[in-house]
Formats: C-alpha cells, structure tokens, sequence
C-alpha cells in the first residue's frame, strides 16, 4: 500500500485514530495540554475522529510525554509492545526529543527514539494545544499509510 | 422448509443482524453527535461508529499469554448472536411481526442478560485483574437493576392479558395489538411508573453514564474489554449496538408500538429508536458523572425497585 494512494478502506479506517497517553516521568505539564487539548470544547479533537482509550490494546496513535527516566523505561517498553500494530507514536513536549530541562540528569534514561521509533515529534515546553493538533493530524496521515 | 428460511432472513438480515446492527451503530453516532453538541463541542462525523468498525477489522488481535484463549476468542461471538436472535424478536409496527416460535417477553428478557454474562466471562477469561473487576461489578450491577425491570415488564404484560380476559400476555405481537387498540401506554399515567423503571434500566443495561460502572475507562480501564483489540474488540462493538437498538425497540414495544405500513412505518420505528435514545441516553449521560458501584447498587433497589412495585399494585389494582 503506498502513502500516495491509500485504499478505500485505509481512507475510511484513518478516521477513527484512537489515542492512548504514556506518561514517561513527565513534569505532567504536557498532559495537562493533552487533556485540556481533548476534553475542552474550544480544541475539540473528537472532530478528527480521535477518542482517547484506557486500554493500549485499543489504541492507534500513542502520545509519550516525559523524558523517558530510567525507572520508568521498562514499563514504557512494556505498555508500547502491548499497543496492536499498526501504530504510530508521536512525542509530546521537548523531553522526549532530548531531555529538556531534565536532560543532565542522573535518573533520565532518554532520549526516547534510542528505544522506540518515533514518528512525530511535537517540540514545546509544554507544547501550544494547536501544535499538539497538528502533531496528531501529521500522525493520523502517517498512520493512513500504515493501515 | 420455507418457514425455517424465513426465521434465518429475520435473525441474520431483517430485524435481526444487518438491519439492527446499522441502525444501532447510526444511532450511536447520532448520540456521540448530539454529547458533543450539548457539551459546546464540534463532534465526530455521524458516521463515526462505522469508521470504528473498519478501523477495529483492519488491526491485530492479540490474546494474553495469561488468557484462556478459546473463551477469550469465542464469547464476543456468543454475545453477538444472542443479540441478533433477540433484535429478531422485537416487532416493528406494520412491518414485521415475529413468529412466536422465537419466543415470548420472558424469553427476551433472558436474552437481554446474555451480554452481562458474555462480558463477565471475557473479563474473567482476559486473565487481567482489571477484567475481574469489571466482572464483580457487571455482576453486581445486573442482579440490582434485573429484579426492576422485570416487575415492570411483569405489569406490562398483566395489564394486557387482563384486558384480553386472561391473567398475563407475555406474547410481544399481543401487547403490540392492546396498544393499537387501547391506545399507547405512554400515555396513560397508571403505566409511568413502569416507563421510569424501563428508563432507569435502559443506561444500566447499555452500560453508560451514569451506570457505566463495570467498564468505567478512567477507574478499571474498561475493565472486561481491556484485553480486547481488533476485530474482537469490534465484536463487542458490534454486540452493544445491536443491544442498544432491542432495548430501544423493546422500549418502543412495551410503551409507544404504533405505526404506519411499509417503509414509513420502518422509519417511524428508527426515527423513535433515535429520540428514545437522545432521551434516555445521551442527555442522561452528558448530564451526570459515573456513581460508586454501591450508590449504583442501593439506586436500584430503592427507586426502580419501589416503582416496580407500585405499578405491579396499580395494574392489579385496576384489574
């Protein structure tokens, strides 16, 4: 299946993107943006289709806040096997790129795409909720030309 | 020959299977429309719940290493066809009357409970002890509100067999004709406290807000469905909307049957379903936060239980 020509089905399948959040050891300054992102009615992501999930066996596009510290690696690589293919992963914030703030510190095992493939970085400390928007729309074309 | 055919057509194609399970789903978009708008929200496409389903047929199953595996694949399927079979019972005014050898309200009823049990089985199957949670409180939750309901269904159908000259008509087709005939029981004040006990079991039984207790996605995680992905999941998807549109139109049956023939009297039945369900659903849902399982609990022995009674004692009352 090529990215310039996606099926029918895969059209069809790309609007209904499900999201699961992974908090890596976050300051929870991202998640606060993720969840005003989707629950306030201003940034409605529910347009796009998009429904946050409790479980990573139901999700599609995973959101990984946080610079990935070294207590937290494991689970983190734990829950990303549990997601289904296929699967898209997008970092939420500057921590996960490269530290940020925390990124001379001792307990921080990062960055993250030493031990996941990343497909979207969305930049910020925190991320502006437009950017975290278009971050998962960038996510759901990429994941149009895995399904 | 031609008889056994025709019951296949009504439980796999038409009322049951494919018709049911595309007016449940438009009906589940129409209601995740219609959340959105009350909450000031855009919302998805009404199309939504189909986008799901491709989606959820397109990934990967996985099975826990922890699973009991045949359970674990198979039940949803379980679940599914019950649900087909009871959609088939459901009578559609002028269009589609059930043959009796699909069995009577009780019967029905009965099937109403299978996916309470399908999803307690796939919780405790899954192996994850959020399922088993989510096991307890299904179970939990349906011994409180099945007792209700029942006593309301009981004086449904006693008021009918009464006034056909027998003691109870448990038969759906009966209560369909005394309703044309007498006039909807919607509006006759003496059936409303059976109508709040159907409304209070109708959010309990579809499992949402306020009684979405047992698969509460923000405390146990959804808790039975956690282990599903893919097209099992869309199983389940799949079994709750053809669940929402039988206890819609069991609603449907018992209070507000009447209807036009032929293809209008089919789109007065899904126009009915959907206010139904924007009513007793999506603004009940938008409305309130989730209760504790035990405030779930004490809520339906106390209100629906007593008004269960009450119209049990009002119908034989009148009698």
């Amino acid at each position: 299946m090529n990215a310039q020509n996606p099926s029918l089905l895969s059209r069809l399948s790309s609007k209904s993107p499900w999201l699961y959040r992974i908090n890596a050891g976050s300051c929870n300054g991202c998640d606060v943006e993720l969840a005003t992102t989707a629950i306030i009615p201003r940034y409605d992501v529910e347009r796009l289709g998009c429904q946050y999930c409790g479980s990573p066996k139901h999700a599609d596009i995973v959101l990984i806040t946080g610079p990935l510290t070294i207590r937290v690696k494991d689970k983190v690589l734990r829950l990303y096997e549990e997601i289904p293919d296929p699967k898209v992963t997008v970092a939420v914030g500057v921590c996960p790129i490269s530290g940020g703030v925390f990124r001379d510190s001792y307990a921080i095992a990062g960055p993250l795409d030493n031990f996941i493939p990343v497909d979207i970085n969305i930049p910020g400390c925190p991320p502006r909720p437009q950017a975290i928007i278009e971050g998962i729309a960038k996510a759901i074309a990429i994941w149009q030309s895995r399904i | 020959m031609s008889d056994s055919l025709s019951l296949l057509f009504a439980v796999l194609v038409f009322p049951g299977g494919l018709f049911a399970l595309v007016l449940g789903l438009a009906i589940k978009g129409v209601d995740r429309r219609v959340a959105a708008r009350l909450q000031r929200r855009v919302g998805p496409p009404l199309l939504q719940p189909f986008f799901d389903l491709i989606k959820l047929s397109r990934k990967e199953t996985m099975v826990p290493a922890q699973a009991s595996a045949f359970i674990f694949r198979w039940v949803p399927l379980v679940g599914l066809s019950a649900m087909a079979l009871a959609a088939a019972m459901i009578p559609i005014n002028g269009v589609y009357q059930p043959s009796t050898e699909l069995g009577d309200l009780l019967a029905l009823f009965y099937l109403l409970a299978v996916p309470a049990v399908v999803l307690m089985l796939a919780g405790s199957a899954s192996g994850s002890p959020f399922g088993a949670i989510g096991f307890s409180r299904e179970m939990a939750i349906m011994l409180a509100y099945e007792g209700p309901v029942l006593l309301a269904l009981l004086s449904v159908a006693i008021r009918v067999g009464v006034g056909e000259g027998h003691l109870i008509s448990l038969s759906l087709s009966d209560i369909v004709a005394y309703q044309i005939a007498h006039g909807p029981f919607l509006l006759d004040p003496w059936m409303w406290p059976a109508l709040l006990t159907f409304l209070c079991f109708f959010p309990a039984n579809l499992g949402v807000l306020p009684f979405d207790i047992p698969e509460a996605e923000t405390e146990v995680l959804e808790g039975p469905l956690l282990e599903y992905s893919g097209p099992s999941l869309g199983l389940f998807k799949m079994m709750s909307a053809v669940k929402c549109v039988v206890v819609l139109g069991l609603g449907i049956t018992l209070f507000l049957p009447g209807g036009p023939d032929g293809i209008a009297g089919l789109l007065v039945f899904a126009v009915k379903c959907t206010v139904l369900a924007v009513l007793g659903v999506t603004v009940v849902r938008t409305a309130m936060g989730r209760m504790r399982i035990d405030q779930a609990f004490y809520f339906f022995l106390k209100w629906p239980a007593a008004l269960g009674i009450a119209s049990l004692v009002i119908v034989l009352a009148r009698s």
